[in-house]
């Protein structure tokens, strides 16, 4: 089975981004939502993590866009119809409220 | 075959009511007699410190609930052994002698195990 | 990241939000709960737990220049005949009362009507065996 992680606080100051990345499986995924998003933030400690973990990492459009951060190649961007698709093709949904 | 459920706890019990209200749908869980597993991880593993003191703080206690969970038929408990540590807490000495102490590596394979999960 | 093909089927969801309205996480959630009926997939039940249930409450009042949240939850559940399932538990213990609990313990205020209706966990757990997928909102 495959989850899709779900983040949505700020790795700032907030342990749910490494707490997940020590339980995340190989055939996983890892939404960055919210907040989350600023993991993508360039020059920080998460975005060199995530950057080598070699995940399969989406984060939500809309919260890249508030917080003005470029997608690097090795995320993906995705809008709610893809969000939804998402929560089918992985067996379930892991959201670390 | 009913669906599997794990709840992961990740909040210390003086932390809100997160601790109570991630345990109550543990035990309307097993009260319905369906299958669901709890994890304690991160500050969730302050659940299961020995000794602490609900009424210090005018607060439920919650450890007669835990201890209440195999009577519930809820047996499958686990407890994050390096959030333990990294807390200063003996896995071996925890609240709850029932939960099982897992690695890291265990955990992801707990996850993949169960149908549905809630982290609260 | 490889590309799976996608199973054209109807995808069975129940949908938790444990967030009050105001927090962005329940707007993900209302954005979601859409874009899951626009795909063609059928909702079982959104159930609201922890600060969730003040999404469902009359009398929160939406700042004007900002997204009337509960007001979209009680169209869309409406328009859609939803099932919008509140804890009770953690509903009395943030105040968000039907009339009948509002009555039982002499308060003031009935924050709960139609179309949401106050029960217990066992919903939760029901929802969550008859969906396909069970996704949570919340925390922020």
């Amino acid at each position: 089975m495959s989850t899709l992680h779900v983040l949505s606080h700020s790795p700032f100051g907030d342990d749910r981004l490494t707490s997940c990345l020590r339980v995340i499986g190989a055939e996983d995924a890892l939404l960055l939502s919210g907040d989350a998003a600023y993991a993508l933030q360039p020059g920080t400690a998460p975005f060199n993590t995530l950057g080598t973990r070699g995940l399969n990492l989406f984060v939500l459009a809309e919260d890249a866009q508030a917080r003005n951060l470029q997608t690097p190649d090795w995320a993906e961007v995705i809008d709610y119809p893809a969000f939804v698709e998402l929560s089918i093709r992985y067996d379930k949904v892991n959201s670390w409220l | 075959m009913p669906r599997s459920l794990l709840i992961i706890s990740r909040q210390s019990p003086w932390s809100g009511p997160s601790a109570r209200e991630a345990l109550d749908v543990v035990l309307a869980g097993g009260a319905f007699d369906l299958p669901v597993g709890l994890l304690f991880l991160d500050d969730g593993v302050f659940q299961l410190a020995a000794k602490q003191d609900a009424r210090a703080l005018q607060q439920k206690d919650l450890s007669a609930n835990l201890q209440a969970l195999p009577m519930f038929g809820v047996d499958d408990l686990f407890v994050c052994g390096d959030s333990a540590a990294e807390r200063g807490l003996d896995p071996k000495v925890l609240s709850l002698e029932e939960a099982q102490v897992l690695s890291t590596g265990e955990i992801t394979a707990l996850i993949d195990r169960y149908d549905q999960v809630i982290t609260i | 990241m490889t590309a799976v093909p996608l199973i054209e089927s109807v995808m069975k969801f129940a949908i938790a939000l444990f967030s009050a309205a105001h927090a962005p996480s329940s707007r993900r959630a209302l954005l979601f709960a859409q874009a899951a009926l626009a795909g063609g997939h059928e909702i079982v039940r959104l159930f609201f737990y922890q600060d969730g249930v003040h999404n469902v409450s009359s009398s929160v009042v939406t700042p004007q220049d900002e997204l009337d949240v509960p007001r979209q939850w009680r169209t869309f559940v409406t328009e859609h005949q939803l099932d919008g399932v509140v804890c009770i538990a953690a509903a009395l213990r943030r105040g968000v009362l039907n009339a009948e609990e509002a009555g039982r313990y002499q308060r003031e205020a009935v924050a709960v009507v139609a179309p949401w209706e106050l029960s217990g966990l066992g919903q939760l757990h029901d929802a969550v065996q008859d969906a396909d997928r069970l996704i949570c909102f919340g925390g922020a």
